[in-house]
């Protein structure tokens, strides 16, 4: 059931003349597209066909939870259905690459599954998406249980252990060996932005938030292609104004946008591309000696770290805003602020926006309710944060103590600020003694920060201790 | 246009109860959130005393520099409630 009677006419060739329905059918379609196309190939077979779906079917999955379509109605509506259809052609289309020889690997990086199986899979995508909508969709505070499946998900592919288990089971559904698993075999491009996504519309939906929004716009949020590699992670309602309000081509938008792609590719390409050959990892923490050579490693991370995801998200937003889309920025010169409080406001921002969102304002408050004293409401709910964030990025060890160190980081820095702000007179009538301070300050916090790499970019605890001890000549 | 019997004591509240300086005067346009002067621990509080005082609630997510950065903005919102 392909959903082409539904394109307007040659949309993609008139793009450049395109308003805001062209556009985001454009979007829409290039999006669903993308997730494919750039999900890289696994040991296990037809990974990089069935992550992809397993991401736009979750999707699916969440809206349907988050909609009202299906509880108020016993059909869904005919824009539902058109999208559905629109979704469900676009994956039946790759599969059916497999076809057409010289084309079979055009989108997919191996050759798609079967069709039939695709088919099934789809019909159970859209049973279970029913279910969701009849079942979660009129009682929002059960979002809380697609909210912790989530979580779980997840967190089984950040946890070694669980990620092998779960190639094992995948490697079984494809008639290859368990016994060959390896947790580099899952490697699901995007989904740790994607979950997050999803979690921040159960959230919204779960306050009443969550505007009303249509399948093909909670997907193209949901899978947004310049975000999805690298982020950032937008917000629903942010999101949705923006494909909602009226889009033509311009020049200035267009330019702007090249702009920050040409930076973000230089910051990605060349400075971050250059500084790996320097930058601190495995091998070289190993070989290095002395002191003066271990510092410069430890920068060249700091720096290449920067300049890679900054690059990234910079050519992420170059492209969206070239579509008319204003992705939130990530960075704000992280590495010049004065402590480690407004570094954390200026570095990676949707994911620190989205952990105070979701979680540290839940707690803080929930606390706050129940009259705990200030300090130790600040200190549990900064580490246990900061260490959510650190595990985020993958549950190890090293991970957690990056998080650890930048949670106690921050507590130590706001109980500092707590007791200065009472005694210390306000430096602000005196620029040059503020100026003196914040440069200090800056300094202070780039070596905290560069210094918690260690932590982060090695990966076990002995080898971030021998660091530190070359770093200090002990 | 501020409204002070919404403004004064939401900045009364900011200078003595946040920044510990009751002689610290807040702008209308000052930027408190994005400027660091609010932390995000003292953001949850602020919210919590205008559920308390206005009776306006500002939702978890909507603590951030996006929904208000300023005195003049948050009147606006808690008005905008009310």
């Amino acid at each position: 059931m392909l959903a082409t009677e539904t394109s307007p006419p040659a949309a993609a060739g008139r793009l450049a003349l395109a308003q805001a329905p062209a556009r985001n059918l454009a979007l829409f379609a290039a999006s669903v597209l993308a997730l494919y196309a750039l999900q890289p190939a696994m040991p296990i077979r037809q990974m990089d066909f069935w992550l992809p779906t397993a991401s736009l079917a979750l999707t699916v999955i969440v809206w349907a939870a988050t909609s009202s379509a299906f509880a108020t109605r016993r059909q869904p509506d005919r824009a539902t259905l058109t999208d559905a259809a629109f979704i469900g052609g676009i994956v039946l289309g790759i599969a059916a690459l497999r076809f057409v020889e010289p084309l079979s690997a055009l989108i997919t990086r191996t050759s798609p599954p079967a069709v039939l199986s695709v088919l099934a899979a789809l019909a159970i995508t859209a049973l279970l998406a029913v279910a969701a909508g009849r079942i979660i969709g009129p009682r929002s505070a059960w979002t809380t249980a697609l909210v912790i499946a989530l979580v779980a998900l997840l967190f089984a592919l950040k946890y070694e252990p669980l990620t092998q288990a779960f190639a094992a089971l995948l490697r079984v559904t494809q008639g290859q060996s368990a016994a060959q698993a390896s947790s580099l075999d899952v490697r699901w491009l995007g989904f740790s932005y994607i979950c997050f996504r999803l979690i921040a519309a159960l959230r919204e939906r779960a306050s009443s938030r969550l505007p009303t929004v249509s399948l093909r716009e909670f997907v193209t949020y949901a899978v947004f292609a310049p975000a999805l590699i690298a982020g950032p992670i937008d917000r629903p309602d942010r999101f949705l104004k923006d494909l909602r309000a009226p889009f033509a081509f311009n020049w200035p938008d267009a330019t702007e946008g090249a702009r920050r792609i040409a930076i973000g590719a230089f910051k990605k390409f060349v400075l971050a591309d250059w500084l790996a050959l320097l930058a601190l990892n495995e091998v070289n923490a190993t070989q290095a000696q002395g002191a003066g050579w271990m510092w410069l490693l430890v920068y060249a991370y700091a720096w290449r770290i920067y300049f890679d995801f900054g690059g990234y998200t910079d050519i992420a937003i170059g492209v969206a805003r070239i579509f008319g889309v204003r992705l939130p920025e990530n960075f704000n010169r992280p590495y010049l602020k004065p402590n480690l409080t407004q570094f954390w406001n200026s570095w990676h921002m949707s994911l620190a926006q989205w952990f105070r969102a979701y979680y540290f304002n839940p707690l803080a408050r929930a606390l706050r309710t129940r009259a705990w004293a200030t300090p130790a409401i600040i200190f549990v709910g900064q580490v246990t944060t900061m260490l959510l964030i650190g595990v985020w990025h993958g549950v190890t060890l090293n991970f957690a103590l990056w998080g650890l160190w930048h949670g106690a980081g921050l507590f130590l820095h706001n109980r500092w600020a707590d007791f200065a702000k009472a005694r210390l007179t306000s430096s602000q009538e005196r620029p040059h003694l503020q100026r003196a301070t914040n440069a200090a300050g800056a300094l202070l916090t780039f070596h905290f920060v560069a210094l918690g790499w260690v932590w982060f970019a090695l990966p076990d605890v002995a080898l971030s201790l021998d660091v530190f001890r070359k770093l200090f000549g002990l | 246009m501020m409204d002070d019997s919404i403004a004064a004591p939401i900045a009364e509240y900011i200078a003595g109860a946040i920044l510990k300086n009751p002689k610290r005067a807040i702008k209308p346009d000052e930027p408190l959130i994005s400027s660091g002067l609010i932390d995000s621990f003292h953001l949850v509080d602020l919210g919590l005393f205008v559920e308390d005082k206005f009776g306006v609630r500002i939702d978890d997510s909507e603590l951030n520099a996006d929904t208000f950065d300023t005195l003049d903005q948050l009147v606006a919102l808690i008005r905008s409630r009310r």
